[in-house]
């Protein structure tokens, strides 16, 4: 079966997250008293392997959170949130905590259950849908751990579609990357959805 | 006599939604472009009454291209229409010269009575 | 069953806690595995703010954590990875763990009437056992690790870790272009020990030298048996001469002082050989090797020194 988008569809996917990304944005730099810098989302068809090799390529250190999202119409996927290590120790700040009130570990696993579930929540309300999501989880920082993870990912499906959003936060200086996956057997439900929509035009 | 229009974003989709949205009884001439710089070659070369600006596009960026208008002192109404609601980006585009502020998904309704506001049609 | 179904019928036989605040953080509800935990009457707790009830919760990051709930729509969690508990509840299995209260995973999720957001309800799930298991996998594993790379005779770290770890020295050295110093040494007439006091003298020789050196080193330098009766010392931010100087600590820890068998006084000594990284080393095999060249001299110098082949190039 043929996973790619056609032109039409990724040009309307990339709206959407656009769309979604804006509004989200709009929310956390409110949340946060800061400004997300937006940059243009990229979409790509991945295989599991290739997956793991352009993540692990990416730094040595570094701290990946995990959390599984899934709505209506069958639209499910993961959503990967990928920091450098350096970024790490400035998000306490970001989330207005005091020191030693949390840990890194929370720190990490807050800040990115905020960007997946503000970002989805609007993305699901454009499409007319609604998700649930699964409790965030750190994929430790060690390197073992991680490509496991990649490991066990490219274990449940063979391809996937992969969105890529980075986040800049600029008071802080702060960066990290986002990336959904959508797996092989949700591809084909979202596909639909961008149908429908693209008839309407 | 009818108007000339840009409207500039990189998504063809939203481009449309702006094609859609524009009042039937405006009689326009319309040119498309998909980013920044493409924008660019079109206002330098032909006059352009009104723009429809996205902001987060590829190549240059929808504040490159206020900048680049305003550097060169291009005579030209922009409209910003764009996904990047933050209060600092709104106040951002309409200090270098945006006429007014639109937020993505744009519709029929919003579009029309912005532009009466201006004064255009 | 008629259409008008009563959840709490379902919801009170849950094993999860399910508590709902309003926005100011004041209790509503909650089912009956709370009020069984904490041992109060739903009608008791009604209305008191959710501090007062559990004055345990760390107010201020209770507070940040829900904002994020009131004022994003969006649910957060907790996890008893990062907080073992929130809620000082008791758990069902008090003998077979170490911890006084349940293990918790908490989500805070929007409650929403009409669209509009009215209040939150936080789900507590106990998770002891997987905390316990978890636990119990952690530390097993922490001994498998720790069982991969010590030698079972010297309790020094064994080969395969030992060269792993000069391996990333070496690169570290060579990125910060920092000093490096190696050390091997070898005991001298190790095989003749071995004939005129049988096995079991060889190998106290062996633990013998091992903790003399042990006690020698900074906690930075890596120590490791590399074959039978050789050694060897990774000295990172080192130059020649302060290797030089541990070498001869080393050297004079082995032969100063026999050690006692079977009533005997047994003496033994080392070869040592010495090299320190320079531009010439590409990989950490041509340090090793150079040190090793080194060792090898101080053997054929005649035993119970130190040698250096680079700059000296003579056996002290």
């Amino acid at each position: 079966m043929a996973y790619e988008l056609n032109e039409d569809q990724q040009d309307c996917l990339q709206e959407l997250i656009n769309v979604a990304m804006g509004q989200a944005s709009d929310q956390l730099a409110r949340y946060l008293d800061t400004f997300v810098f937006l940059t243009v989302p990229s979409i790509d068809l991945v295989s599991g392997k290739g997956l793991s090799d352009s993540l692990e390529t990416t730094e040595e250190s570094m701290a990946m959170v995990s959390q599984g999202f899934f709505g209506y119409e069958g639209i499910r996927g993961e959503a990967l949130l990928v920091y450098k290590h350096e970024d790490s120790d400035r998000i306490g700040d970001l989330l207005g905590y005091e020191p030693d009130e949390l840990s890194v570990e929370e720190q990490l696993i807050d800040i990115s259950s905020i960007l997946t579930t503000t970002f989805l929540n609007v993305f699901a309300t454009q499409i007319e849908n609604q998700m649930s999501y699964s409790a965030p989880k750190l994929i430790s920082e060690m390197q073992g751990k991680l490509s496991e993870h990649l490991k066990q990912l490219s274990f449940d499906w063979d391809m996937a579609l992969k969105v890529n959003i980075n986040y800049q936060v600029t008071d802080y200086s702060f960066n990290c990357e986002m990336v959904l996956l959508i797996p092989e057997a949700a591809i084909e439900n979202i596909k639909t959805v961008i149908d429908r929509i693209l008839e309407e035009y | 006599m009818s108007s000339s229009v840009l409207i500039c974003d990189d998504s063809n989709l939203a481009r449309k939604q702006v094609l859609r949205s524009l009042p039937e009884q405006w009689e326009v001439d319309v040119q498309l472009a998909k980013h920044g710089l493409e924008a660019l070659d079109v206002l330098r070369s032909s006059a352009i009454e009104v723009m429809f600006l996205d902001l987060t596009m590829p190549e240059l960026d929808g504040v490159g291209v206020l900048e680049a208008i305003k550097e060169e002192a291009i005579s030209v109404k922009v409209f910003v229409i764009s996904a990047d609601i933050q209060p600092e980006m709104q106040n951002k585009v309409l200090e270098l010269g945006a006429q007014a502020f639109l937020r993505k998904p744009i519709n029929s309704e919003t579009l029309v009575s912005t532009l009466q506001e201006h004064g255009i049609m | 069953m008629n259409g008008e179904i009563e959840l709490s019928q379902v919801t009170d036989q849950l094993n999860s806690g399910i508590l709902l605040l309003d926005l100011q953080l004041n209790i509503v509800s909650w089912n009956r595995f709370l009020a069984v935990h904490v041992n109060q009457k739903l009608e008791d707790v009604k209305g008191k703010l959710i501090f007062d009830v559990f004055p345990e919760l760390p107010q201020r990051w209770f507070e940040r954590k829900v904002a994020s709930v009131i004022q994003l729509g969006t649910p957060t969690y907790c996890s008893w990875e990062q907080r073992h508990h929130l809620f000082e509840l008791p758990h069902t299995r008090p003998i077979t763990t170490d911890s006084h209260f349940m293990a918790q995973n908490c989500s805070f999720l929007p409650y929403e009437q009409e669209g509009k957001l009215v209040g939150i309800c936080v789900l507590i799930e106990d998770v002891t056992d997987v905390c316990h298991y978890q636990s119990q996998l952690k530390e097993t594993m922490k001994q498998l690790e720790l069982a991969n790379r010590i030698d079972g005779l010297t309790r020094i770290y064994n080969r395969k870790y030992w060269e792993e770890a000069l391996g990333k020295e070496f690169a570290r050295a060579q990125r910060y272009t920092s000093e490096l110093s190696l050390i091997m040494f070898d005991l001298d007439h190790f095989k003749k020990l071995n004939d005129n006091y049988g096995h079991q003298c060889g190998d106290l020789v062996l633990i013998e030298t091992a903790s003399r050196v042990s006690s020698l080193l900074r906690d930075a330098d890596v120590f490791g048996r590399y074959g039978g009766e050789e050694f060897g010392i990774v000295l990172p931010q080192t130059d020649q001469i302060g290797a030089l100087e541990v070498a001869e600590r080393v050297r004079a820890a082995i032969s100063n002082s026999p050690i006692i068998f079977e009533g005997k006084k047994i003496s033994f000594s080392a070869s040592v050989g010495l090299a320190t990284l320079n531009s010439e080393h590409k990989r950490y095999e041509d340090l090793i090797s150079e040190t090793d060249s080194a060792l090898y001299r101080a053997k054929s110098s005649g035993r119970d020194q130190i040698c250096i082949l680079q700059k000296f190039n003579k056996c002290s």
